[in-house]
């Protein structure tokens, strides 16, 4: 094994050098003399750069850290030769580069010192010395701003210096380096580092196990490091053989993972017969020779060796800690690909991945991550006991570093979060700068807001006005959450009302592709427990544990609820808490909980004659609970009015579709994925405000809708708008303002935001019989001509009474006093039933008393 | 072709090595194609297509697997099931100092020690089912080749073969002299060029001509799935659920496995996942894949009687099959109409969520009694006419019994198949006369749910536990129930009045004709004029005045019956007379409705 390990060694020495007299080569000495005296692996020269290198690199003292050994079953590589050429490389590798800060010159000195031999890593043409250098001066020299003026002594300090200073105060044992640092710092260093990940690696081990002692000598423990975001994320389905042994970056699922596995590192064996222990016997290819002869010499008693598991209890051997048995944690997980990388036609792919210590439990089953791992294979032997193998290969990411990514599609973050989240790393990664300048410029067109109405389902014809609403529920309003904990939701939620086959469920359809985190349930099929949350048994572990439903599922999306009309009383219940307080409660047996459900509703509902009746009232023809209407900022009524330029249109549009290309007829809109991407990043960086002009705007409007209700003619008061429109108004508002990339609310968002109130609501909230917006008919049901009809059909009936009966007299019929009613009140259309109300109400009043038809006085 | 070292048939993986080892010897280092093909496939073309070779490839399925060799070429034709994603293998490896190969094999044949040198390769793996639905006489068709092989060894009969091969220009097409000669199932199958004198052993050949099997209900056969493993094929060629026939090496092996428990530990964590849940080969033949091909419904028919459709045969065959259906329907004439137009239909295109093309029927008005007479005639009768169909009739307990979407098993790494996951052109019969009271538990639920979605979408939500996948599908729903359907909003909705009972007798070359007529029209291309299209705008604005409540749905109805129409009649323009035929149609079916 000889040469890199050799040299390893004395980069250590020389390391003692770089680190300063205060740490003592002997702290080196003993592990090293550990790993280099553990039996050679014989057996198989191709592995030995695989299995010996990392674990020699990486055992320094008390923590055993030979992160792949487990995998030392090895991968056959094409055989690579050790190139020893002396080329001039060692040039480079001098640190005399002309960097803002300049390296160190014990370095140099170091390396001067073995001038006469660079050192490469086995098969390659890469010198660790090289590499080591880079990396030193990497983590030394990166700073996040390549100019700091203000601060200047307090952050001479390079970031990851910073890093490793913080890791040391945390007792962390390992540290993060963001793969794109190393790219800008040393594009070489990052393409060493992507293609020799096992010896990049273990040099930045020992990198920074020898920059750790000088930071903070007590220090004992093991830093690994931990690269993550690395510049290009590989498809599952395109790992092919050519990316074995690379460092590879994957999105996925993770779908299960096995129990830990408390992995052997060191074995130490006792004799049965003697009681003799052996000295520790280190893994070798993912398993341990047991000795065959006790190696007492006195002894040698054969097969009568066994495995101490728990060497702890032997008391005069604590004290030895070089013999300590050693165990470190492993799990297989199993992670598959996201439905949006699949392409059609195909099933997800998985891919084993292979956690250890600090990574095993990071993530669960369901839970979407950013892998960046070793891509490796394994052969398969036939049996146990054979050396023959497989032709087949067994393929495995060897993890190094897990990132969980956020479930929705369009990653939104919520504004009420953004404290929560740590690190400005994964903020930006999303949109490069490339598409946000696109973006941008899509955002400056005039006509941005008809060109994204146009855009939101094309092939749906008409219904503008409800594409503009669906709009501004995609962009959505600005979450308030006020210091006394009251919050306001920026969540528009919307329904739509409509005669059959008015494409109600393909805008639904396509709301739930494009939204993030869209769920899309059927109201007939949707029970109460499915929409909020219900207890079941884990699949995996058996568990009982809280499975979210369609609301809380949808947290931060849309949910998308068909056939709202056929849902049950029970299950609709449910959406009063979620609307307006965005949380879901539960108490079930053992379980009480709150969730979050920070959900805009969109939910389509069939009038309930199945058609529009012109002639009942609004409320009528919706027949949802006036509670629950009010909850809806807009309510769309999708009428199918007779309109022979609009039939003409469809019968074009949909004869083109049944003959020709499905290509061929594009309009001018923006592609669903540009789409997503604006919203997402509308949503994500632009959280408008009002301007002072805009509130004024919005107060007159307001007041303004609220005076609408006192129409010349009439004295009646009606109530034409609520406090909750105005919340409505400002949310609108703010979506409008959104679209436009603007961060402050204009007036004129204020204004289209009117408009689309009351387009929704002139035909929502139209009063049948006066013809005025009237908010109690959304409230409660009556209008206040309605109500003022029955108040005076109540005052006519009770003089009626009081005119016709006496006190104990005889009793009347119902029709009787209809019939005298309608004599009197000159042709006024009171219907039995009215009637019936009223004298229900005298009743109630105890100045009647009714029996089946019959009226009492009393 | 002349000196040939190695036999094709019998020995392809002889084929394989020869062709390696040339192009070793000359110079080519298999570092440089990365598992690329060398020169092996051209061989396996040359031998299939040019010498026609592929009549002699036995088909693979439950009755040829007991006497098939293993390490010989074979077929298999099936439906994609699941796939079972990449495999990574030792490609090429050094023996001593001569390059070896194991591409085509689960094995490497000589030992390999865990040191030498060594390519790695990919391949994919596909797991295989015989098509689901698939009806006796288009399954026939393996037995056929063998049969023949059986029967003729005569050179004469061979040369008249080869000279009807060379009439026919296409391949797919042969005429057959061989009609009268008995039971469709002995009928002359597609590509069947010549027979040869195999060199397979056929002492075991066992399996009992099924003759008539043309009118005999599908019975639960014991199908025979497959492990294809498929080398240098980029991803978009092989989708779920479509159709391929494969051919390649057999490999139905006997190698001993040593057990997975034997094992050690870190192996076994690992194998526990994927490897060693692949079905072993022992119960499942694997198939290493050289040359696939799409098969589309007209590869299933047997016989062509035309090469191309000619107008007036076209019109001919039409006003058969229409008899014949009117008989099957019980002398409905207008039923009959709708039921043509529905069997030629499939999926156009998708725009958005829409399936353009589709054309579900529900033929309602009937009862239980009268299901077990018509239902049951025309299940049948369709059962004749396309080679795949399938009967599912509704009832609580069923919908509640099993999920109809296929699911992904992750103890077993494996996608266990649904009830619906059918093959694309799959015709569905659903009886829902059979349904009775009840509750609807989850499972059912979700089961009415997944009808819905596939009469209206055309879309079959496969579930995958932590997400669900939607599929795109085409099957042809046609649902019998007694009132309009709830579970199936189905495209078309006819009241179905029966005036007689009657069967007719149907002849073997009608069928023929028939089958050949659906599966032929079912692609012709489409497009429509101008002038037409304006009158088709006026039409269906005029229409949609008299009738509010014509929609969008209404319009892609019409629209659909008009191209089927013109379809059936083998033409690729929509013209006039058509159009007022549908027109014609939707009037006596609203006239029903009322």
């Amino acid at each position: 094994m000889g040469q890199p390990i050799c040299t390893l060694i004395q980069n250590k020495k020389h390391s003692a050098h770089f680190v300063g007299p205060s740490s003592p080569d002997d702290s080196f000495s003993s592990p090293i003399g550990n790993t280099f005296s553990s039996p050679g692996d014989a057996s198989g020269r191709r592995r030995r750069r695989r299995s010996t290198t990392p674990s020699t690199f990486a055992s320094p003292p008390p923590p055993p850290s030979s992160r792949f050994a487990a995998s030392s079953e090895g991968t056959p590589t094409p055989s690579r030769t050790r190139r020893n050429s002396t080329s001039g490389r060692r040039r480079a590798a001098t640190p005399t580069s002309t960097d803002d800060a300049p390296p160190s010159s014990e370095g140099g000195e170091g390396f001067d010192m073995y001038e006469d031999r660079p050192t490469f890593v086995w098969g390659t043409n890469i010198s660790v010395n090289d590499v080591k250098s880079a990396i030193v001066r990497f983590l030394k020299n990166f700073r996040n701003q390549p100019s700091q003026t203000s601060d200047g002594e307090f952050h001479l300090e390079g970031k990851y210096i910073d890093a490793i200073k913080r890791v040391l105060e945390i007792e962390g044992d390992s540290l993060d380096v963001n793969a794109h640092d190393v790219f800008d710092y040393d594009s070489d260093l990052y393409a060493k580092m992507v293609r020799y990940p096992l010896e990049v690696l273990a040099i930045f081990d020992i990198v920074l196990m020898e920059m750790v002692p000088l930071l903070e000598p007590l220090f004992e423990k093991h830093i690994q490091t931990r690269i993550y975001n690395l510049k290009t994320s590989t498809s599952m389905r395109n790992l092919n053989p050519s990316d074995i042994e690379r460092m590879v970056s994957l999105k996925g699922m993770i779908i299960r993972c096995s129990s830990i596995i408390p992995e052997i590192r060191e074995a130490i064996f006792r004799c049965l017969v003697c009681g003799y222990y052996s000295e520790p016997v280190p893994v070798e290819k993912g398993r341990i020779t047991e000795p065959t002869v006790c190696l007492k010499e006195e002894c040698q008693a054969r097969n009568s060796m066994t495995l101490i598991h728990n060497r702890c209890r032997n008391d005069d051997l604590l004290t030895s800690p070089a013999s300590k048995i050693r165990f470190t944690d492993k799990q297989i997980v199993r992670l598959q690909e996201t439905p949006d990388e699949i392409p059609e036609g195909g099933t997800p792919h998985t891919v084993s991945l292979l956690m250890h210590d600090k990574l095993v439990d990071t993530g669960k089953p369901g839970d979407r991550v950013e892998v960046t791992g070793i891509y490796r294979a394994m052969t398969v032997r036939i049996g146990a006991t054979q050396r023959t193998v497989k032709s087949l290969f067994k393929t495995y990411i060897d993890c190094l570093h897990i990132k969980k990514t956020d479930k929705s599609r369009m990653l939104v973050d919520d504004p009420m979060e953004v404290d929560n989240s740590t690190g400005g790393s994964t903020e930006d990664v999303l949109f490069d700068e490339k598409r946000v300048e696109e973006l941008k410029e899509l955002s400056k067109q005039p006509d941005i807001y008809d060109r994204l109405t146009r855009s939101l389902a094309p092939n749906i014809w008409e219904l503008d006005d409800v594409k503009r609403g669906l709009l501004c529920q995609l962009f959505g309003g600005n979450a308030l959450r006020l210091p006394s904990g009251a919050s306001f939701r920026g969540d528009i939620n919307i329904l739509l009302v409509g005669d059959p086959g008015t494409s109600k469920s393909q805008l639904l359809q396509y709301i739930h592709k494009l939204a993030p985190r869209g769920i899309y349930t059927s109201g007939k099929g949707s029970s109460a427990v499915g929409l909020t949350a219900y207890v079941t048994k884990d699949p995996e572990t058996g568990e009982t544990v809280l499975e979210s439903g369609a609301l809380v599922l949808s947290d931060r999306g849309i949910c998308c609820i068909d056939e709202f009309d056929k849902m049950s009383d029970n299950a609709r219940s449910m959406l009063h808490e979620v609307m307006e307080q965005q949380t879901v409660s539960i108490a079930k047996a053992g379980i009480i909980a709150t969730l979050n459900a920070r959900t805009s509703v969109l939910a389509c509902a069939n009038p309930s004659g199945s058609r529009y009746n012109p002639r009942l009232s609004v409320i009528d023809n919706i027949h949802l609970p006036p509670t629950l209407l009010s909850r809806f900022d807009l309510i769309y009524l999708i009428l199918d009015k007779a309109d022979e330029q609009n039939d003409r249109r469809l019968a074009k549009h949909i004869v083109s579709l049944h003959f020709e290309d499905p290509e061929s007829i594009q309009q001018d809109v923006l592609d669903l994925p540009t789409l997503i991407a604006y919203v997402s990043y509308a949503r994500k960086h632009i959280h408008p405000q009002l301007s002072d002009e805009a509130a004024e705007e919005l107060t007159r409007g307001y007041v303004e809708l609220r005076r609408r209700g006192n129409f010349p003619g009439s004295s009646k008061k009606v109530i034409t708008a609520t406090p909750r429109q105005i919340e409505s108004l400002l949310r609108l508002s703010e979506a409008l303002a959104r679209i436009r990339f603007s961060e402050v609310v204009e007036k004129h968002d204020v204004i289209e935001a009117f408009r689309l109130l009351e387009v929704a609501m002139q035909q929502s909230a139209t009063d049948h019989s006066t013809g005025t917006i009237d908010m109690d008919l959304i409230t409660t049901g009556i209008s206040a001509s309605e109500r003022m009809r029955r108040e005076s059909l109540l005052t006519a009936t009770r003089n009626m009474i009081m005119e016709k009966m006496q006190l104990g007299g005889p009793s009347m019929r119902l029709l009787e006093l209809l019939e005298e009613l309608k004599k009197q009140s000159s042709g006024s259309g009171f219907h039995l039933n009215d009637l019936r109300n009223a004298v229900t109400t005298l009743a109630s009043e105890g100045f009647v008393s009714l029996h089946g038809d019959t009226i009492k006085r009393v | 072709m002349v000196g040939l070292a190695y036999d094709c048939l019998a020995n392809p993986l002889g084929a394989v090595r020869s062709t390696f080892e040339k192009s070793m010897s000359s110079g080519a280092d298999p570092a440089s194609f990365s598992g690329g093909d060398w020169g092996a496939l051209d061989v396996f073309r040359n031998f299939l297509f040019d010498q026609d070779g592929l009549s002699q490839v036995p088909i693979l399925d439950h009755k040829t697997v007991k006497w098939i060799q293993p390490y010989t070429l074979v077929r298999f034709r099936g439906m994609i099931q699941d796939m079972l994603g990449n495999e990574v293998y030792v490609g090429a490896y050094k023996d001593g100092t001569v390059w070896r190969t194991n591409k085509y094999l689960d094995f490497s044949q000589a030992p390999m020690d865990s040191s030498a040198d060594m390519r790695i390769w990919e391949r994919r793996l596909l797991y295989c089912v015989p098509v689901p639905g698939l009806n006796s006489w288009a399954e026939s068709a393996s037995e056929a080749t063998i049969k023949r092989r059986m029967e003729l060894t005569s050179q004469q009969r061979e040369k008249r073969r080869r000279a009807d091969d060379e009439a026919a220009d296409d391949m797919d097409l042969v005429v057959s002299n061989d009609a009268i000669e008995g039971s469709p199932s002995a009928k002359k199958m597609r590509e069947d060029g010549h027979p040869s004198d195999s060199t397979e052993s056929q002492e075991s050949i066992s399996q009992g001509a099924s003759s008539s099997a043309s009118f005999q209900p599908n019975v639960d056969m014991d199908s025979l799935p497959c492990l294809v493993k498929i080398y240098d094929t980029p991803e978009s060629d092989l989708k779920l659920n479509e159709i391929f026939e494969f051919i390649g090496v057999l490999t139905f092996d006997s190698q001993p496995q040593l057990d997975k428990d034997e094992f050690d530990d870190f192996e076994n964590a690992f194998m526990g996942d994927a490897l060693t849940t692949l079905p072993p080969s022992t119960e499942v033949p694997h198939l290493h894949c050289f040359i696939h091909r799409k098969l589309a419904i007209h590869d299933f028919l047997q016989s062509s009687p035309m090469l191309e459709p000619k107008p007036h045969m076209v019109k001919e065959i039409r006003e058969t099959l229409l008899r014949h259906l009117t008989d099957v329907l019980g002398n409905d004439c207008l039923a009959a109409h709708f039921v043509l137009l529905h069997l030629l239909s499939k999926v156009q295109s998708r725009v958005d969520t829409l399936a353009v093309g589709k054309f579900s029927l529900n033929l309602t008005g009937l009862s239980k009694e009268t299901v077990s007479v018509y239902g049951t005639q025309l299940s049948l009768a369709i059962k004749n006419l396309l080679p795949f169909s399938d009967y599912l009739p509704l009832t609580v307990g069923y919908l509640n019994a099993a999920p109809f979407s296929p699911k992904k098993d992750y103890e077993t790494n494996r996608l266990i198949t649904g009830r619906l996951q059918l093959a694309e052109g799959t015709h569905l019969i659903i009886d829902e006369t059979t349904m009775g009271e009840g509750n609807l538990f989850s499972v059912g639920v979700d089961n009415t749910r997944l009808l819905k979605n596939l009469t209206e979408l055309q879309k079959m939500e496969y579930d995958f536990k932590y997400y669900k996948m939607e599929m795109a599908a085409d099957i042809q729903l046609l649902v019998l129930s007694e009132g309009k359907s709830c579970f199936c909003p189905a495209d078309l909705v006819l009241p179905f009045q029966p005036t007689s009972v009657g069967s007719s007798e149907v002849s073997i070359e009608a069928l023929d004709a028939w089958r050949w007529y659906l599966a032929t029209l079912r692609s012709l291309p489409h497009s429509i004029d101008a002038e037409i299209q304006n009158v088709i705008e006026n039409d269906l604005v005029e229409a949609r005045r008299a009738d509010r409540n014509l929609g969008t749905e209404g319009f892609s109805r019409l629209l659909t019956m008009g191209r089927l129409m013109c379809m059936s009649y083998g033409e690729t323009s929509l013209s006039l007379e058509h159009w007022q035929m549908v027109k014609e149609l939707e009037r006596l079916r609203r006239e029903r409705l009322q």
